[in-house]
């Protein structure tokens, strides 16, 4: 940040409890930037606060009566560039996706067949089976292992020669007013974009659109756990831990009860063995750091792990 | 029943080496079960403003004085508001200060959060992490929690307290309905709103804990700093065991004294850290 810099930003969000309005909040203000110094201020840009009512719109008609959804849309304007985004997440009796207004019906009837599963009672340890990692959610391992580690700088590792995980933003430019570009998380490039979530906030080096790709077929194993949806993840920088919490995953027939993954990333490099089909959206990652959410776009094609 | 707050406020924060000025206002309405807020730039404070962006600067300089080599800042924030806030009929003003700090060493992070600007603890919590061991000890039978410690385990203790502690709030300062904030027990009457954004809850304001007994003996070990946030009623903590430092973890299950006094940390709607004894 060497030159003066100004950002602004509107966003509204929505909660809707069962159809009902919850609560309703408004937000804007201009940040100005000359060096380490911000100056910032609720300053009301109008033309963002339309397009964040248009946006809103949008997901107010998309959004699912029998959830907890709460929706957020917001347009951003740095260098003459304006950006907007909106999100919802949906929540089914414990059970949260984010989504957005074209896949919000798709992804509530996904929470819907979830609910009220009989849950496997014997205790199971990931350590024992191979792992199959579906709807996009292989995205989520390798936002943690390969995606947080190239934001801290952390060494490269050996993973899987066939393995691609790309920071490939969907924005042309970041929220000081950089030009953009897609980054190489398993190269050690760092993700390119500066993001930041309100006025209020320094930008930091963020993810934007994690995508995961990769060609290594692989033979379904009869025993396996599948997972379908995760609760959230995090990464560790002191000793470089990836934890990920297991919302809905199936042994077979039967559906097991909430777990946790936890392990090294270079375990994690170790333990992928095989992917197969295009990278498919995975409900998207709501990321926190230095107390500041942003939402990063996810996808992977099916994967397996082995975690010995 | 409408219900609606305004605040205008001012900030300036310290973080890892920017410098962030916020001025901003805004409105929250409350009808019955609705919640909504927005900006209003009508508020805009006339009253001057008493923060200073070379205070908040100088503390956070100090503060990097005060670390050893081989001790990494990770994360150094230091703050300063001031507000004017207006409910119903009542308005009021107040001011805030406060420190988040997280220092690495290998390992180990230690995080410590103050609610003014008197440091001089931090000094001995550092020098400590610079020497402890990397790999966990046992945490000793018989513990003491610095006030530090002790402050960020009560909002825990409520509702599970061990019937020799009783948990109550102490007087001091205006709630986020513009009442004030009287000695309480059991029941919180006072309602928390840390911004015009949030809705307010119910909660404790200036949390303590007091113990039949306040004796403590200063020969036991003592866990000087939080290692990470507490879970429930168990605490990752660095111990000083004369010589030795390390990490353990405590799962607290009794309390057998509990010093009196204490200082103001910054957890939940504020807490009173006086040393405890386990």
């Amino acid at each position: 940040m060497t030159s003066p810099v100004t950002f602004a930003i509107a966003t509204r969000d929505e909660l809707r409890l069962r159809g009902r309005l919850a609560e309703q909040r408004l937000s804007h203000g201009i940040a100005r930037h000359d060096g380490d110094a911000i100056d910032a201020d609720d300053s009301r840009d109008d033309e963002l606060v339309v397009r964040c009512d248009a946006e809103i719109d949008g997901l107010r008609a998309a959004a699912p009566i029998d959830a907890r959804v709460r929706l957020v849309a917001s347009a951003r304007r740095v260098a003459n560039t304006t950006i907007v985004s909106a999100t919802m997440t949906i929540g089914v009796d414990g059970l949260f996706v984010v989504s957005d207004a074209l896949h919000a019906a798709e992804d509530a009837a996904f929470l819907r067949s979830l609910v009220g599963q009989a849950l496997l009672t014997v205790p199971i340890d990931y350590h024992e089976l191979p792992i199959v990692w579906h709807r996009g959610s292989a995205s989520v391992l390798l936002h943690e292992a390969a995606g947080h580690a190239a934001e801290h700088e952390h060494a490269r590792l050996e993973w899987p020669s066939w393995l691609s995980v790309r920071d490939e933003p969907l924005f042309a430019i970041d929220d000081i007013g950089n030009r953009t570009r897609a980054a190489d998380l398993l190269a050690g490039e760092a993700p390119s974009s500066l993001r930041r979530e309100s006025f209020r906030d320094v930008p930091l080096r963020r993810m934007s659109n994690l995508v995961v790709r990769g060609n290594a077929p692989f033979e379904m194993p009869d025993r396996r756990i599948d997972i379908h949806l995760l609760a959230g993840g995090s990464y560790e920088p002191l000793d470089e831990t990836v934890t990920v919490h297991v919302a809905a995953a199936k042994l077979g027939e039967r559906w097991l009860p909430p777990f946790t993954i936890h392990e090294s990333r270079a375990a994690v490099a170790r333990a992928i063995n095989g992917a197969t089909g295009e990278p498919r959206r995975s409900p998207g990652v709501v990321c926190s750091a230095e107390g500041q959410e942003l939402v990063v776009g996810s996808s992977a094609p099916a994967m397996l792990t082995w975690f010995r | 029943m409408k219900e609606i707050y305004r605040k205008r406020g001012r900030s300036v924060r310290w973080e890892n080496g920017h410098v962030i000025r916020v001025n901003e206002s805004g409105v929250a309405i409350e009808n019955d079960e609705r919640f909504v807020c927005h900006p209003d730039p009508e508020l805009a404070s006339a009253a001057a403003s008493l923060m200073d962006v070379g205070r908040v600067a100088s503390i956070a300089h100090a503060i990097q004085r005060q670390i050893p080599n081989g001790i990494r800042i990770e994360r150094l924030i230091v703050s300063e508001g001031e507000a004017e806030h207006t409910f119903r009929d009542k308005s009021w003003r107040d001011t805030t200060q406060r420190i988040h700090l997280a220092l690495a060493r290998a390992h180990t992070r230690v995080l410590i959060d103050l609610g003014d600007f008197e440091i001089d603890e931090i000094a001995s919590i550092a020098d400590a992490l610079a020497r402890a061991e990397e790999n966990e000890g046992a945490a000793p039978a018989r513990l003491r929690l610095a006030g530090n410690v002790a402050a960020a385990l009560l909002p825990s203790l409520v509702s599970v307290a061990p019937p020799n502690v009783l948990l109550s709030q102490h007087a001091g300062g205006i709630d986020g309905k513009g009442e004030a904030i009287e000695a309480a027990a059991g029941l919180w009457p006072n309602w928390y709103r840390p911004s015009y954004r949030v809705r307010p809850m119910r909660a404790p304001f200036n949390l303590a804990a007091r113990c039949d007994v306040s004796q403590i003996d200063a020969t036991r070990p003592i866990a000087i700093a939080l290692l990470a946030p507490p879970e429930e009623l168990t605490l990752r903590v660095l111990v000083l065991d004369g010589e030795r430092v390390y990490p353990a973890t405590v799962r607290v299950t009794r309390i057998d004294a509990i010093a009196e006094g204490g200082r103001w940390y910054p957890y939940g709607a504020g807490t009173i850290g006086a040393e405890i004894m386990l």
